[in-house]
């Protein structure tokens, strides 16, 4: 039986190639898909995934909006049939991924690319508890490793992502007792259009060549942290960059 | 003034009480003028008025870090005085109480967000000009926690916030490098204020932090963690950038 077999996921971002190879791997392991953000880039994936033969539904939402999250995940539980079970959080506001100088940067980009980030983090997160409470359920979030090492040009996105990754933590770390893991996922720096390369912030290139393709690589590492076998993982971050960076 | 900073110019926030206050001392105890950017007049005097009375260099400059135009107020009247600025602290922080994430208000996000995160877009972007034309001379340091790291149980925003400061540092460093400039956090424990209300909040948590600390104490603001703000503010602390210095007597050892 797949992974994630009649379980019911959201995931965001999916207008994105990151978020579309995660979509699909998430549907191809059994679960029914739920894609919320602005809808109209999204009725390609819904297509691809109903294609596939699995159940997907598009449902429009303000991510940065609480309430439009909560009751789009609630809307998502109502269409496929159960509570939300499985979440990947792969949305970004796509400023976010502009590189500029921090001298560039005013406080109406600062306001958009961090609150904003962090606003729709909380709300996915608070959305999947208000889901997973009582019932248990895994919430992946996507944090690219610029994260981790930091990049010129990029220090507001890289605020962000880093603001998450520890949100991420903080969730794992008060709701394991309601049975609910949070961890995140580390892509390469290539899986967004930011322009830089993993050579640019490490000496070492990909050990396994290349920063892999969104679905097939990237995908069964989200599948398996959301299914059973990764039931006692949480609060974790996985670098899958094909080995490039290598810390902790 | 002789010493491993004299000539130099530092502005510290929140610098009233603290953290702050020690990395205002131990810089100044080591040559450097030093503005106590804090937000009360009442905890920011005294404070400068001690090191002076040690015959430091000290102004207080009242200075609200969530302000963008405050910050960049402080740092025209500090260039003003003392005809530059070498090194640039953001400390003020202000945090709130023990919550679940699923019952974060604005109130609280605000509070975390505006003092760590935009308090340090707020520093960095008002001493930039000023750090690159202090070369390999300028530092930017921000005071963040071993929780940026690991994260914390009961504080469900205070590990975000912080972390987000250290991808800034990174970020910065990396883009500043060329000029020399340096960029770091330094990620202390010490006897505040601050620890003291969470000890009389929670009288097992001095306990439990001084078991898990190798040293076996809690640290001396001044003695044991302005002192190495000091190191990575002179010369000697000049290749190191992008990093982030844990200085809690070896409680957190995850770096």
């Amino acid at each position: 039986m797949p992974a994630l077999d009649g379980r019911v996921a959201v995931v965001t971002g999916a207008d994105q190639p990151l978020g579309r190879g995660l979509a699909l791997a998430v549907g191809a392991a059994g679960a029914s898909v739920g894609l919320v953000g602005a809808t109209d880039p999204l009725a390609a994936v819904t297509a691809e995934l109903d294609a596939r033969g699995g159940r997907a539904t598009a449902v429009d939402a303000t991510l940065t909006d609480p309430t439009d999250v909560s009751v789009a995940f609630a809307t998502v539980a109502d269409e496929l049939g159960g509570a939300v079970r499985v979440v990947v959080h792969a949305a970004m506001d796509p400023l976010a991924y502009e590189p500029i100088p921090f001298e560039a940067v005013d406080d109406q980009r600062f306001e958009a690319v961090w609150e904003g980030t962090m606003r729709a983090a909380l709300a996915v997160l608070r959305a999947s508890f208000a889901q997973m409470r009582g019932r248990g359920g895994h919430v992946l979030v996507v944090t690219p490793t610029i994260s981790m090492s930091g990049a010129p040009r990029l220090a507001p996105y890289a605020a962000a992502l880093e603001g998450q990754r520890l949100l991420a933590k903080s969730a794992a770390r008060q709701w394991g007792a309601d049975g609910i893991r949070v961890n995140c996922l580390a892509p390469a720096p290539e899986q967004v259009p930011i322009g830089v390369q993993s050579l640019d912030v490490s000496l070492a290139p990909a050990a396994l060549g290349g920063p892999g393709d969104p679905e097939r690589d990237l995908g069964p590492v989200a599948v398996f942290l959301a299914g059973d076998d990764a039931h006692f993982v949480t609060g974790a971050t996985v670098g899958v960059d094909g080995g490039v960076w290598m810390a902790p | 003034m002789t010493g491993a900073l004299a000539g130099r110019t530092a502005i510290v926030t929140g610098a009233g009480q603290g953290v702050g206050q020690g990395i205002a001392a131990a810089l100044a105890r080591r040559g450097a003028s030093v503005v106590l950017a804090a937000r009360r007049a009442e905890t920011g005097e005294p404070a400068a008025a001690a090191i002076r009375d040690r015959g430091g260099e000290a102004t207080c400059v009242v200075t609200d870090v969530t302000r963008g135009d405050d910050v960049a107020r402080c740092v025209t009247e500090t260039v003003d005085r003392y005809g530059a600025l070498h090194v640039m602290v953001h400390n003020a922080f202000h945090g709130g109480r023990p919550c679940r994430l699923e019952d974060v208000d604005d109130a609280l996000w605000a509070a975390n967000s505006r003092t760590a995160v935009w308090g340090s877009y707020y520093c960095a972007r008002a001493a930039a000009p000023h750090l690159a034309a202090a070369g390999t001379r300028g530092r930017l340091l921000f005071v963040t926690s071993p929780a940026g790291v690991e994260g914390s149980v009961n504080l469900p925003v205070y590990g975000p916030v912080k972390a987000a400061q250290r991808a800034l540092a990174k970020s910065l460093a990396r883009e500043w490098g060329p000029r020399g400039v340096t960029v770091n956090c330094l990620a202390p424990v010490a006897e505040t204020p601050a620890l003291t209300a969470a000890f009389d909040a929670n009288p097992v948590l001095r306990e439990r932090l001084e078991a898990r600390t190798a040293l076996g104490r809690v640290g001396d603001a001044e003695r044991d963690v302005g002192a190495v703000a000091a190191f990575l503010a002179s010369d000697d602390g000049g290749y190191i950038t992008g990093q982030t210095l844990v200085c809690d007597g070896g409680s957190f050892l995850g770096l």
